[in-house]
């Protein structure tokens, strides 16, 4: 080891957005962990407060401050800094150190990168460097080309082979990729960007249809180099892999492809020096003999946390050893423990990865490939193909989990499994439904044929599973790894029913153990997953044990929030001396690793599953509230099936709450205030109903309405008209409606209950009136936010809410405030997305206290009004969904967030313009607002104009402002046709800031829509919300300068 | 049809029969390989043996007939986990269900292939019955005891000619065709019987070759090469591969022993101290460190995880050998480095 380091920052990658996401918190968390077992004090920068890496027992320091140059150089002088780690914080760290390595930054402070080095970071990550390499190492390449403004068209003359790919080197989960089919499209394509941009194009021929192999590997610093295993894509080339299905080990190589790339990933991955881990992508032609090398990648990624939690080959704690000095030689393998990490890892098992897409909350296209879409992922693991792919797609929970096929024609089905999309894998299905020929099918999917031919076994048993009987064969059905709930799908028997009968009938699962060497050496490490084969592993522990479910594929809504409280419940459960048990099946996550909980169950989080462990465990008990919503739909049939076995909130009081009129009912005798609302479950009553309430309303459904963004409703006409659209959409479904309080401010509010009283954890008052979504909104905490008065007014309320619904443990309370009057949103009696901020700011461990209440313990804290502030900021994915408006309303969007802290609300203000984007400079702004918003408008018009800011503004609101004699230049909307043009302005002017509220009236947002749209994809800040507008511009025109602290300066 | 796995230490195991109907007897061994079907199991090495592959998709890539290591399926018997519901054979046509009944081998499907593994790392290798009926048989005799060797070596003398002018005596005692085609590379090849009359040799030779076999190097069939290449290798140089590594031990009053249950995969490291080479291996016998003490053989390579010694030296004469598998098939190239020192030992002997 090297002992000249002491004192190393971990750099995180900030917050979780698609193709970056809870991965890097596992990498991260097992990085700092292994560093302080070494003796290096560990300093961590993320600006991601719902990461287990930001909490104290990770890291000696933690930053939670925007991931960016300035804060690295503070914190370098702050913390005596002698080396940084830059390959566990995904694209984002590593961009951050080559451009502090260009900035001078790493050697004027004399900084040691760790692991990899920055030239050979380089070389992987400049294509054109990359190509010349392997070009000269003799390795095969596509042909590629650099498109310049001045001779693109000279360049594409001498094109020959089509379809390309367009690329921008340093990508994100492959942003900006498109498929060019012919010289004319590339020529439009070309005219068109270089009328904008100068910017070099970069230009891949395309390998599409070819096998996609991956490989992670590992290099130490004596030039050592294993493979830690191999992935296979279902999907072929042309599906980015964060998108496509991908199986560990690979099932369809033989062993001479295997061999061949792999001794390719040893040959390039030591040419270019990488030290520590990497991932490394093929493209396998197995007709020629031939494979191309795609691309590597130099750092921990989403493929290496998917490669260690399929081979227990904990790659990010081995790769951080390599990175201080150890080799493989010298490091043990922390699974068997009676091993070297220098050992290739053997399966006796199959993994199977699908990606989860967020198609279910978005209306946009749902077409795959080489860009990311998908927001998070599940991975299944069985003794065979079948079993790996069907836990998979129920860990999912998604609609087709239960039925596998669309029920859609073969005309349809064939469609969809020709052009990529998310629904491809149940469509394949849906064709061996329809009896087409395996073959056929293989190369219509460009599925291996082996893939085909193992999901028809499935299909063919499940052909055979008769309506209202319990299938005699069921053993075999459970072979195949057919769930519980899809053969109470195709026989019509509930599926709990199912789950007694085969418990009756002693049909078992038993558990295997994942040890990284198929049972070769001894290995105790329980890292378990089922399996309806003959033989348990391990014997069962005989002592107070219980379960925490986790939250399965992160999913908007539902992400790395959760896995920081179940990964925060195990550890309160351990210091309890009890034993944990964790489920999970999200191959992303920090909960998922094996030395997190004493015993780790790789499963579903299905009732089946958890039903199953349940029995074989027989815990104390069952915690379900950091499990997201998908613990809460589990309760009453956990109930069922074992009675009193749920900690926390019972499932009859959760039923209670989640049940909209018994809980109105309820807040009515508690004589608490909520929106009116009405529930309209036919079409008959519409016209009666509607005329009941007053407008604005809400619509709520978890149920999308096509292409439309807003939910909230001014007028009746168009009320009636969207709810007869759901009616028709999906009949048989009550549509709720409730009156939407304009104006009104909206708050979380979060808290804990033991038996006696309740505690508030935090008050979080979102910047935007109440409306939008709460996962959407930028929350406060701070002092000053709310009265006292007003404090012990909730206090009230969650006393009264504790004693009527029994709470306990965490609860989440959503209310809107308007002339302090208190409404109440909507309960929920488990943990929230806001817990992990609200335990950031107060530093408080609050899951470790709910955890204590729900075991019948005394809560030992009380509410205290945070010393500074903290801004809870999401983020978006409209730069991936073209087609997806940026207006943000009841329907979530996010996918993830920051936390910006500040010693004053405009200093916290300040670092949340560097979250929107980096080296933001304020120098013009466009205003185009609604006549609302107008007056505000010209206030923060004038503050702008104050600090010289050039003001463009649309003609309403340009008239208001020059009214309000505030200098201002008139721009044309685009539906205006006159110039100058809104999108003119916008693409040949330095736009830093557009502030751009939607009318009320729906049927005109239009025209913002494309405004927005265009915004986005050149990277200028959008606000949608005046007062969010308002804060913001109050901090920049404060001229504040940013303070970058340790957590704990602030708490 | 039902087939059942029966095991010396009382086990019965039910599963579904495949490939030969017959029945079939030996000591059980596994590997941990998770590719490289065909060429495990033509590998004449494991004669004698009925194979478990610890890997559950078995036959789940096209057979083709070029991987195979020798001209037939050398294992007595297979037990899989789910290799069964694959026959159609692929994109090759060729029929993974009538490749074993060609060569006679009973085959088992659907076992819990993981509780076997974990039987035999606890036991031991065992010996084994794959059988049509549930009967516990009275006795089960031992495989290893028998001249395997004699069983898979080539019977009549074969030369491969190459364009390189140097020349090896390979004593077949069972090698992978791999060896050979790796070996043509370097110098043409004359391969003859494990029991040819070595004293009596026409023919000039450069370098002798001991390839990879089956069973126990101590056996008494094996006598007559070991104490050829003590007598040789004073004047030409010695290689080795597997058997061939523990018949030079045996050769240089090094011992053998036989191993608790032996390294079969393709995923162990071997080590000097510092490089590490991730190699194939396939060996149930091993030579015995200690007894390298008191000779002129030194191990400069050996196993990370047991210390199995991986490679023998000798410390005057050009001779060495390893105990793992250089040529691959299956397994990485990472030992290739061998044959690289092979070319060098025969540039470096004077025409």
């Amino acid at each position: 080891m090297n002992k000249s380091i002491k004192c190393t920052l971990v750099i995180g990658s900030g917050p979780i957005v698609i193709g970056q996401a809870a991965e890097f918190d596992y990498s991260g968390s097992q990085a700092c962990l292994a560093l302080r077992e070494e003796g290096i004090k560990v300093v961590l920068l993320n600006s991601n407060p719902a990461t287990i890496q930001t909490d104290k027992e990770i890291a000696d320091k933690i930053y939670i401050e925007p991931v960016e140059p300035e804060t690295v150089i503070q914190i370098i002088k702050k913390e005596n800094i002698d080396s940084i780690l830059p390959s566990m914080g995904g694209q984002v760290a590593l961009n951050l150190v080559i451009l502090l390595d260009k900035l001078g930054i790493l050697s004027e402070y004399g900084i040691k990168i760790l692991g990899t080095p920055v030239k050979s970071i380089e070389i992987a990550e400049d294509r054109k460097k990359f190509f010349e390499l392997m070009k000269k190492i003799d390795e095969p390449i596509i042909n590629s080309y650099n498109l310049l403004k001045d001779d693109y068209r000279q360049i594409i003359e001498n094109i020959k082979r089509y379809p390309l790919i367009l690329r921008t080197g340093f990508s994100l989960g492959g942003s900006g990729g498109t498929i060019i089919k012919d010289r004319d499209s590339l020529l439009n394509y070309c005219d068109d960007y270089f009328s904008i941009n100068d910017d070099t194009l970069e230009l891949d021929e395309s390998l599409l249809g070819l096998k996609e192999i991956e490989y992670e590997m590992m290099r130490d610093n004596n030039g050592n180099c294993i493979s830690i295993c191999n992935m296979e894509n279902l999907d072929p080339m042309g599906i980015h892999t964060g998108e496509s299905i991908v199986v560990t080990p690979s099932l369809t190589l033989s062993n001479d492809d295997y061999q061949k790339l792999r001794s390719s990933a040893i040959h390039i991955v030591s040419e270019i020096g990488v030290v520590g881990s990497c991932n490394i992508q093929f493209a396998l032609d197995q007709k020629r003999n031939e494979y191309y090398v795609i691309e590597v990648n130099p750092r921990t990624s989403r493929s290496s946390a998917l490669a260690s939690k399929a081979s227990g080959y904990p790659i990010a704690r081995i790769s951080t050893k390599i990175a201080i000095g150890y080799n493989l030689n010298e490091i043990k393998n922390p699974i068997t423990n009676n091993t070297y990490a220098a050992f290739e890892p053997s399966m006796d098992y199959i993994t199977v990865k699908i990606p989860r897409w967020p198609f279910d909350k978005f209306s946009v296209k749902r077409d795959i490939g080489i860009e990311m879409k998908s927001i998070g992922e599940a991975m299944g693991i069985g003794r065979t193909f079948e079993e790996a792919l069907l836990k998979c797609v129920s860990s999912l929970d998604i609609a087709y989990s239960k039925s596998l096929r669309l029920s859609v024609s073969r005309e349809k089905a064939l469609e969809l499994v020709e052009t990529p999309n998310d629904r491809g894998l149940y469509a394949v299905f849906e064709l061996l439904f329809h009896g087409m020929d395996a073959e056929e099918i293989s190369l219509k999917s460009g599925y291996d044929s082996f893939f085909i031919y193992k999901m028809n076994n499935i299909v063919e048993k499940l052909k055979g599973i008769k309506h209202d009987e319990y299938p005699e064969n069921m053993l075999e059905l459970k072979q195949l790894g057919i769930s519980d709930e899809t053969i109470s799908y195709y026989s019509r028997i509930e599926e709990i029913d199912i789950i007694k009968k085969r418990m009756e009938n002693n049909i078992f699962p038993v558990y295997k153990n994942i040890d990284t060497c198929s049972a070769e050496f001894e290995s105790n490490t329980p890292y378990m997953y089922s399996s309806y084969d003959t033989k348990n592993d391990l014997s069962i522990v005989n002592k107070k044990k219980i379960i925490v479910i986790g939250s399965g594929p992160n999913r908007i809504s539902q992400g790395v929030e959760f896995d920081y409280g179940s990964v925060k419940a195990v550890s309160s459960i351990k210091s309890l001396g009890c034993i944990s048990i964790m489920v999970n099946s999200n191959p992303e996550t920090v909960s998922t690793d094996f030395d997190i909980a004493d015993i780790l169950y790789f499963e579903p989080i299905t009732l089946e599953h958890i039903a199953n462990i349940v029995h074989r465990e027989k815990p104390e008990g069952l915690i379900i509230q950091f499990s997201g919503q998908t613990g809460q739909n589990m309760a009453a049939g956990l109930e069922k099936l074992f009675g009193n076995i749920i900690i926390g909130t019972n499932p009859e009081n959760i039923y209670r709450i989640e049940e909209r009129t018994k809980f109105s009912s309820e807040l009515d005798k508690l004589g608490i205030k909520q929106p009116e609302f009405i529930e309209i479950d036919n079409i008959i009553d519409i016209d009666r109903k509607i005329k009941t309430i007053n407008l604005p309303v809400i619509i709520r459904s978890s149920f999308i309405i096509g292409g439309r963004a807003m939910d909230i409703i001014y007028d009746y006409n168009i009320l009636m008209e969207r709810v007869r659209e759901l009616f028709m959409e999906r009949p048989g479904f009550p549509i709720l409606v409730s009156e939407y309080i304009k104006n009104a401010t909206e708050m979380d509010v979060d808290f804990v209950s033991d038996s006696k009283r309740s505690i508030i954890a935090g008050i979080s008052v979102h910047i935007e009136e109440a409306g939008t979504h709460s996962g959407d909104a930028t929350m406060i905490l701070g002092p000053k936010m709310v009265t006292e008065e007003f404090v012990k007014k909730i206090e009230i309320i969650v006393e009264k809410l504790r004693e009527s619904f029994h709470l306990s443990g965490l609860s989440n309370l959503q209310i809107a405030v308007k002339n302090g009057e208190i409404f109440i949103i909507e309960l929920n009696a488990r943990s929230s997305r806001s817990i992990p901020f609200v335990a950031k700011a107060t530093g408080i461990n609050w899951v470790e206290l709910a955890v204590k209440s729900m075991l019948g313990e005394e809560i030992n804290a009380e509410f205290r009004v945070p010393k500074s502030y903290f801004i809870k900021v999401p983020v978006f994915p409209f730069k991936r969904f073209h087609d997806m408006d940026v207006i943000l309303g009841p329907e979530m969007k996010s996918t993830g967030e920051a936390m910006c802290c500040g010693l004053t609300f405009d200093e916290a203000m300040s670092k949340v313009i560097r979250i929107m984007k980096r080296k933001f400079v304020l120098e013009s702004a466009v205003i185009t607002v609604n006549d609302a918003d107008k007056a505000e408008a010209a206030n923060i018009a004038k503050k702008l104009a104050k600090n010289n800011i050039k003001i463009y503004a649309t003609p309403g609101t340009s008239k208001f402002l020059s009214d309000n004699n505030i200098k201002n230049t008139t721009v044309y909307r685009i539906k205006d046709m006159r110039s100058p043009g809104l999108s003119d302005l916008i693409k040949n002017n330095n736009i830093s800031l557009i502030i751009n509220t939607p009318s009320e009236s729906y049927g005109s947002f239009r025209d913002g829509y494309t405004l927005r749209e265009i915004a986005i994809r050149r990277d200028i800040p959008v606000i949608t919300n005046i007062k969010f507008a308002s804060a913001l511009v109050n901090s920049l025109a404060s001229g504040m300068q940013s303070e970058y602290r340790e957590i704990d300066e602030y708490v | 049809m039902d087939k059942y796995l029966i095991l010396e230490d009382g086990t019965i195991l039910k599963g579904k029969g495949y490939g030969y109907t017959g029945e079939t007897h030996g000591e059980i061994v596994f590997t941990t390989s998770m590719s490289g079907y065909i060429e495990t199991i033509t590998d004449p090495s494991f004669a004698g043996q009925v194979l478990i592959f610890a890997f559950p998709e078995i036959a789940n890539y096209p057979l083709t007939y070029e991987k195979m290591e020798s001209e037939r399926i050398q294992i007595s018997g297979l037990v899989t986990k789910d290799a069964h519901e694959i026959f159609y054979g692929g994109k090759s046509g060729k029929d993974f269900n009538d490749f074993l009944i060609n060569s006679s081998v009973p085959a088992i499907d659907g076992i819990d292939t993981r509780l076997l593994v974990e039987k035999i790392r606890e036991k031991g290798v065992l010996k084994c019955f794959i059988s049509n009926s549930p009967e516990m048989p009275d006795i089960f005799e031992d495989t290893m005891e028998e001249n395997l060797v004699s069983k898979v070596s080539r019977k009549n003398y074969q030369y491969y000619k190459s364009d390189k002018k140097k020349e090896i005596l390979f004593i077949d005692v069972g090698a992978k065709n791999s060896l050979i085609t790796n070996l043509g590379e370097l110098a043409s090849v004359h391969i003859v019987p494990h029991d040819y009359d070595f004293f009596n040799i026409k023919f000039h030779y450069d370098a002798i070759f001991l390839p990879n076999g089956p069973g126990n190097p101590d056996h008494s069939a094996l006598k007559p090469i070991v104490e050829f290449v003590r007598e040789a290798s004073q004047e030409k140089p010695v290689m080795g591969v597997c058997l061939g590594n523990q018949l030079i031990t045996l050769a240089f009053n090094g011992k053998t022993k036989k191993m608790k249950f032996g390294h079969r995969g393709v995923n162990h490291a071997v080590t000097d101290g510092e490089k590490i080479y991730i190699t194939s291996h396939n060996h149930g016998y091993a030579v015995d460190k200690d007894s390298l003490k008191n000779t002129d053989l030194i191990a400069p390579l050996w196993d990370i995880n047991d210390g199995t010694v991986e490679m023998v030296s000798h410390k005057k004469l050009e001779v060495y050998s390893v105990q793992f598998h250089p040529e691959a098939h299956p397994g990485p190239y990472d030992g290739s480095w061998f044959f690289e020192k092979i070319k060098s030992t025969l540039r470096d002997i004077n025409e």
